[in-house]
């Protein structure tokens, strides 16, 4: 027999982790967020570097092979890596102060720069990690209707969906202006100033138009009945895994043993 | 008369503005009917629907002088319970796209879901009007990867589920290729069959003689010519003033200047051959 519409629009995972309800996997990230700045305060080696942030980072992989999302979260995960190259670069060359510890030519790198970039890239990576695993596990309908059954306002709700529908939307519509651009002989490809400068002038006309755009949005909203006084209809249910209890407990418990044991280092 | 809509002497002005977008609009809409809106543009079409809507002033703000009464209650007297009363169809179909909803389906129920209509009933209607629309086969794409055409017809049905007794449909076929506006238009004849009351603002002149009843012309935010469409669209004195009539008006009225013994203007294709044909075999019976 086939599934109705209603059926067909509702989200069966079968990985429990993958599956779990909204609100936990939140408290999985801030719990996570709590962990990785506990670890960012040990450190290690006599240059007292917080290196025990990119074992932890092994965790947020982890995390996304047990979810059965490992290759799309790496996808995304490539251009967080990028940035935190980046900043461990300009960081551990840039920052004076401390001890020298490499020296060649005009490069130097003190102390203060190791430091500072080690735990700046690796808190990135780390924190950005634990938001891809949530991303791509979750849908957005999924967040919307988890929020809305923790009582947020349905207004500020869709504000929220809509946002997340909308980077999409908007990366289309910059797709569509370059193209537009380079119909009219606007270099678009080539070295980073060649993409800067076809890049920026891009931005007015695609804020312009979602500016517009959003106008328009509101009244198609108002027409459908948005602002209406009344008990709306969910037609996506949200499930539940089961395991999200054992999950919240042993997320809790592994924060809390993390920082007894960081307290008892300082007391040693 | 069953008057569904009325505005009493209706100015009204756009903030920061200081020429008003509508002056002195007084107009009866008459329930069941279809009234097609022409004019230039910049002739105050779209803020007329806005008006009907209530989206002027409880949207953009502005100054309302006179009244504008849905079933005799004022627009600015409801609240979201209007979207009920009325449905409004916009311009551009890429902007009436929830922006929350990952399918077509999701997308058609949105407005039944804001009004806590039940599941199953919300599964039924939005089917019944898929079937309709001819979106059926679209149900499970992202209504962001659909073409204008679709999109337009994705907007129409997403109104016409909440079944509401009147519509609003601003410009519809504006960015539609000629297949994408018969389409359209083909929903629109099967909700004027329904009975409802349709006001529609269009540039598409031959389609206005075609399915209207009554139309409105508008110049420089004032209504000049409202009536029967037979009367207001073989008015050739409206050429004058800027606004489109149809071609087989035009033609009408030039055979009968030059002496063809037409008994009307026609302004419908259908009409003229039908008058044309009529002249013919009478000719053929004189001789």
């Amino acid at each position: 027999m086939e599934k109705s519409y209603i059926e067909k629009i509702q989200i069966h995972k079968t990985n429990k982790l993958a599956a779990l309800y909204p609100s936990t996997k939140l408290l999985i990230v801030v719990l996570y967020m709590v962990c990785t700045f506990i670890v960012n305060t040990v450190k290690v080696t006599e240059y007292a570097l917080s290196l025990w942030l990119i074992p932890e980072f092994l965790v947020v992989l982890v995390l996304c092979q047990a979810s059965g999302a490992l290759k799309r979260c790496l996808k995304a995960l490539k251009a967080v890596a990028l940035i935190a190259l980046i900043i461990l670069v300009v960081q551990t060359f840039l920052v004076p102060g401390g001890r020298l510890v490499w020296n060649f030519g005009i490069l130097h790198i003190y102390e203060n720069g190791l430091q500072t970039a080690v735990s700046l890239s690796f808190l990135i990576m780390n924190i950005a990690g634990i938001f891809v695993w949530l991303f791509q596990t979750t849908e957005n309908k999924e967040i919307s209707r988890a929020l809305e059954d923790s009582g947020m306002n349905y207004k500020a709700a869709y504000v929220f969906t809509s946002t997340l529908q909308m980077i999409e939307i908007l990366g289309r519509n910059s797709k569509t202006i370059m193209n537009a651009q380079k119909a009219r002989g606007v270099e678009t490809e080539g070295n980073l100033i060649v993409r800067a400068k076809a890049f920026f002038p891009s931005l007015v006309p695609l804020i312009l138009g979602a500016v517009i755009s959003s106008e328009e949005r509101v009244l198609t909203l108002e027409a459908r009945g948005f602002t209406m006084q009344c008990e709306k209809t969910h037609l996506f249910n949200l499930e539940k895994s089961g395991i999200e209890g054992t999950v919240t407990v042993i997320s809790v418990l592994i924060t809390v043993l993390l920082l007894a044991g960081r307290i008892a280092l300082w007391m040693l | 008369m069953d008057v569904v809509i009325e505005c009493k002497d209706v100015t009204y002005s756009y903030p920061l503005t200081e020429k008003p977008a509508i002056e002195n609009l007084s107009v009866q809409i008459e329930r069941g009917k279809f009234y097609g809106v022409i004019g230039e543009n910049g002739a105050g079409k779209t803020t007329f629907c806005a008006l009907l809507r209530g989206f002027c002033p409880g949207f953009y703000k502005g100054v309302l002088k006179g009244e504008v009464l849905v079933e005799g209650k004022k627009t600015t007297e409801y609240g979201g319970e209007l979207s009920a009363k009325i449905g409004y169809v916009f311009q551009n179909p890429f902007t009436q796209i929830s922006g929350v909803k990952d399918t077509v389906f999701e997308e058609v129920a949105y407005g039944l879901e804001n009004f806590g209509v039940a599941p199953e009933e919300i599964e039924r209607r939005v089917i019944d009007v898929m079937r309709m629309t001819d979106i059926e086969a679209l149900a499970e794409k992202n209504p962001f990867d659909l073409s204008g055409g679709q999109m337009q017809r994705v907007a129409l049905a997403s109104v016409i589920v909440l079944e509401p007794d009147i519509l609003v449909i601003d410009e519809p076929t504006s960015q539609l290729d000629p297949e994408g506006t018969e389409s359209v238009f083909a929903i629109i004849k099967a909700l004027k069959e329904k009975h409802k009351t349709i006001i529609l603002v269009e540039h598409k002149i031959d389609l206005i003689a075609e399915y209207a009843d009554e139309v409105l012309v508008f110049q420089g935010g004032r209504m000049i010519a409202s009536g029967d469409k037979r009367d207001i669209l073989s008015d050739m004195s409206l050429l004058e003033k800027g606004a489109s009539l149809p071609q087989v008006a035009i033609l009408g009225d030039e055979l009968r200047r030059a002496g063809f013994p037409l008994k009307e203007i026609p302004v419908t294709e259908e009409r003229a051959i039908e008058l044309i044909s009529g002249i013919m075999k009478g000719g053929k019976k004189d001789a």
